[in-house]
């Protein structure tokens, strides 16, 4: 395992080199080649791993010494063990799908090249995130996806959008990295290692839920804030759809915003020490969950409604690890994983075929034209609306089980969770509803066309996974690092189980009933909610907030900086400095006469300088030093 | 030997002032010799009769000889210097006065506090002062020797070259 | 010895330092050159009164060494001030100030 691990990440590494230098005289089947069968091979270098892993072995493997001063030892360490392997499947298998989907879409685009550098880029950096043993490759990882997520959302750079889009993920992701690094700092400042396993062994140095731990906790999740785009670091998720439609897939669904989730899974040890701090990141992730799910009901583009259902379920699994339910959270990831990526592709065809109208609107009856699209995204809802037999269905589940079966707080949060879930469904019906339409109409006007196999079939397989995902045994294959999950009683089992299933249905009928049915109540309704619904189609204003409060001040403080700071402050102390040298130059300038004599002087002058020292320390002179 | 000295201390005192006081350089010239030929007498006072041979022959006969020459040459004017009554003088009296108070104060009775060798007199005597200081340039002085050889062939070979140059 | 050192040493100072006034003083070439001639021999009769007073060889091999290395000065500054004697310039240090700056 110890070779197959790097694999793992060389080739992706090696993918984006070849994309990089040499993709713009290859040919086009050439890069999608290289870009998609890198992540392929790497896939099935992830699979020979789990063999292993499963057979019980574990990789905690040093290959270099990256830095080495006295105190400070940083190796190039990877850590492979049944989380990282399900993380590594994930990222290769799903990634390699939406690889060779790109190959499709990207096909009439003239950075093709461009983006699978891109793409393989940014697989090669999440590995690293994902495999690192330290905090430090564990930063370099994170902050290598953060330039990957920002290259591509701002793929398509002479959109003015776009490229604002980029700037704001980069900087709100850079806020995360902050709080990231200062956490690294306080780990090493009071256990002075860095690599987990040391780490790990460490924690229990440090009181339980004191300052230390929990504040290491909190600035971890800053940084997983950020990344997983939760409350309050979330505005730049919807805006990052502006990249093309597989980079939302792959990046802004199935991998890099659950980064945040691996990260509080992976540092378990920590938030079981720190019970304050986790239940933060309960609250956070069911906020943001609800939160989500209200301003997704009044979205109208495609894309930003799949946004912000992504932040929701990703809220759903930070719920999950800050409760203590980390294989929920992780069985939640892997499910999520398949259908949200399902919903982005599908999505992606459906863009295509209305030549990049991404308005919902716009679309209606798309049975007849898109038939396979029709029934793969079909699927995709219902596997996120958690219906029965869908793998959302079971990972939800489990999530609403464990919080619902817990005291105090998390059962109220558990409640929150079980009313998004019928907002879940309502809204994603509505979606379906209106964008894909429920007439069986058997001819379509509009002359739409299905995407080509190469697009089509990867959706098909991630629409099959979408199903069977939730079979997998997932919570016995990660039990060895998190133990068992609590219990519930066969009753409270079903009880639950049926709840749930009342929850989604009763959205599902909402949905039915304004969409489908009677769009002229949606109307009524919406007209009678005015404000509420302005309030929510707006986002609750947060963007406004937040430019209000931070963008125009930081504006306002760069402009000042640089039109009175700069030139006079730090360049007239360059100038300064300069002028100074000049001066003196020009003063000793002076000395140098030219003339014997004057030479003379002063070397003469220096002889008696000299004997008259030689005369005061000799003591020869009446006058004695110092009295 | 201290009236000896006291009558040679004061001839080397006349002549230096000479050296430095004369308007025309002829005078000056010829007062170094003097001084020089009288600094020869000290050499034989301090029993280095190797160095009195050596001042009179090299110094005060070869080098001063070419100064006269040269003298004799170019014929220069007097010097204008000494038309600028006051200025001149009077920084140069009055830094000579404190260097020479200075050197006075750290000499005055004082000692040669170096460590004391073995070259008495006599041990030279008895071998010869030639011979001893020959063996000692010959031996232990020998690099320095070799490289003030090196260091006169280049003067020649400047001396030459300055000579040969045309003036614009 | 009934002479002290320090009379030596004495004499030779104060020669030193006449050689210094007649350096700084005048202005003719040649006779601030014999003012440095001046100087030099001052210095010889230090070392020679080191080398007797002290027992040692090391003050007069010096003192050899010193008259060598003048009269090499003296040949090639001769030449530099008979080269400046015939380019017509003025026989003055003041004025044979082209290395200013």
């Amino acid at each position: 395992m110890d070779t197959l691990a790097p694999l793992v990440l060389l080739l992706p590494l090696a993918g984006f080199l070849v994309n990089a230098l040499a993709g713009r005289v290859l040919p086009r089947r050439i890069v999608g080649l290289v870009g998609a069968g890198s992540v392929g091979l790497a896939f099935v270098a992830s699979v020979a791993i789990l063999v292993q892993v499963i057979g019980g072995h574990r990789l905690d493997q040093t290959y270099f010494t990256w830095w080495q001063t006295v105190d400070f030892n940083v190796p190039f360490n990877l850590y492979v063990d049944p989380v990282s392997t399900l993380m590594i499947l994930v990222i290769t298998g799903v990634g390699f799908l939406i690889h060779v989907y790109s190959i499709g879409y990207m096909a009439e685009d003239a950075g093709f090249a461009r983006f699978f550098a891109y793409m393989n880029l940014f697989v090669f950096s999440m590995l690293l995130l994902v495999l690192s043993g330290n905090f430090v490759w564990l930063i370099i990882g994170w902050a290598g996806v953060g330039l990957s997520s920002y290259l591509l959302i701002g793929f398509w750079y002479q959109r003015p959008t776009a490229v604002l889009a980029a700037r704001k993920a980069f900087v709100m992701n850079t806020i995360g990295d902050v709080g990231m690094v200062f956490a690294a700092f306080l780990v090493f400042l009071n256990l002075r290692v860095l690599d987990y396993n040391s780490v790990f062994s460490r924690i229990h140095q440090l009181p339980k839920g004191g300052t230390i731990i929990t504040a290491i906790c909190l600035l971890l999740l800053v940084g997983a804030v950020a990344k997983s785009a939760q409350l309050p670091l979330h505005t730049w998720l919807p805006d990052a759809m502006e990249g093309p439609t597989p980079v939302s897939a792959l990046i802004h669904a199935a991998t890099m915003v659950t980064a945040g989730v691996y990260l509080v899974a992976r540092m378990h040890q920590l938030y079981d020490w720190a019970p304050a701090a986790a239940t933060t990141v309960a609250i956070v992730g069911g906020v943001t969950a609800f939160f989500a799910a209200t301003i997704g009901t009044s979205q109208v583009d495609i894309k930003r409604i799949l946004a912000y259902s992504t932040m929701s379920q990703i809220g759903y699994m930070f719920l999950a690890v800050g409760i203590g339910a980390y294989t929920a959270g992780m069985f939640h990831f892997m499910t999520h994983a398949f259908f949200k990526a399902l919903l982005f592709l599908a999505a992606g065809n459906v863009i295509h075929a209305f030549h990049d109208d991404q308005d919902i609107r716009h679309m209606g009856n798309l049975r007849a034209g898109l038939p396979i699209t029709f029934w793969t995204f079909l699927i995709g809802t219902l596997s996120i609306s958690g219906f029965p037999l869908f793998a959302g269905f079971f990972s939800k589940d489990e999530i609403i089980r464990a919080a619902l079966s817990a005291a105090g707080s998390e059962f109220w949060l558990g409640v929150l969770a079980l009313i998004t879930a019928g907002l879940t469904a309502y809204y994603m019906f509505r979606l379906f509803f209106i964008a894909f339409g429920w007439e069986w109409l058997s001819r379509d006007e509009r002359h739409l066309h299905e995407a080509l196999p190469i697009q089509t079939i990867p959706v098909v397989i991630l629409a099959a996974g979408a199903v069977v995902a939730g079979y997998i045994p997932v919570a016995n294959f990660l039990q060895p690092v998190f133990g068992h999950a609590v219990e519930v009683g066969t009753g409270a089992f079903i009880g639950l189980a049926a709840l749930s299933v009342l929850v989604a249905l009763t959205g599902f009928l909402l949905a039915y009933l304004l969409h489908a049915r009677r769009p002229e109540l949606a109307l009524q309704w919406r007209t009678r909610i005015a404000p509420l619904h302005a309030l929510v189609e707006h986002k609750y204003y947060v963007d406004e907030l937040y430019d209000l409060v931070f963008v125009r001040p930081g504006f306002a403080l760069a402009r000042f900086l640089n039109t009175i700071v700069e030139p006079r402050v730090i360049d007239g102390l360059v100038n300064g400095v300069a002028s100074f040298f000049v001066v003196e130059a020009r003063e000793f300038r002076l000395l140098q006469t030219g003339r014997v004599r004057s030479y003379g002087f002063v070397m003469l002058l220096g002889a008696l300088g000299t004997v008259f020292l030689v005369v005061l320390f000799l003591g020869y002179l009446p006058v004695r030093l110092g009295g | 030997m201290v009236v000896g000295f006291a009558i040679v201390a004061a001839w080397e005192l006349v002549t230096a002032a000479g050296v430095i006081g004369f308007r025309r350089p002829i005078y000056n010239a010829l007062s170094l010799v003097a001084n020089m030929l009288g600094l020869a007498v000290l050499f034989l006072m301090l029993n280095a009769q190797f160095l009195f041979a050596a001042q009179v022959i090299v110094y005060a006969g070869a080098v001063m000889v070419l100064f006269v020459f040269i003298i004799a040459l170019l014929n220069p004017v007097s010097d204008l210097s000494l038309g600028r009554r006051g200025g001149e003088w009077v920084w140069g009296a009055v830094f000579g006065v404190i260097f020479a108070v200075l050197l006075a104060a750290l000499l005055y009775n004082r000692g040669l506090t170096g460590k004391p060798g073995t070259f008495t007199p006599e041990a030279i005597g008895a071998v010869g002062n030639v011979q001893t200081i020959g063996i000692a340039l010959y031996t232990r002085f020998l690099f320095p020797v070799e490289v003030t050889s090196v260091l006169l062939l280049v003067a020649a070979v400047g001396a030459v070259y300055l000579a040969m140059r045309r003036i614009r | 010895m009934p002479v002290p050192a320090y009379t030596f040493l004495m004499l030779s100072g104060v020669l030193f330092t006449m050689g210094a006034i007649g350096f700084l003083v005048r202005r003719n070439p040649l006779v601030v050159f014999m003012c440095i001639e001046l100087m030099l021999n001052a210095v010889n009769l230090a070392f020679a009164a080191e080398s007797r007073y002290l027992n040692s060889l090391d003050g007069v091999v010096f003192a050899f060494l010193v008259i060598t290395v003048a009269a090499a000065e003296v040949v090639v500054g001769i030449a530099i001030i008979v080269q400046v004697y015939r380019a017509g310039r003025q026989m003055d240090v003041d004025e044979l100030d082209l290395m200013k700056e």
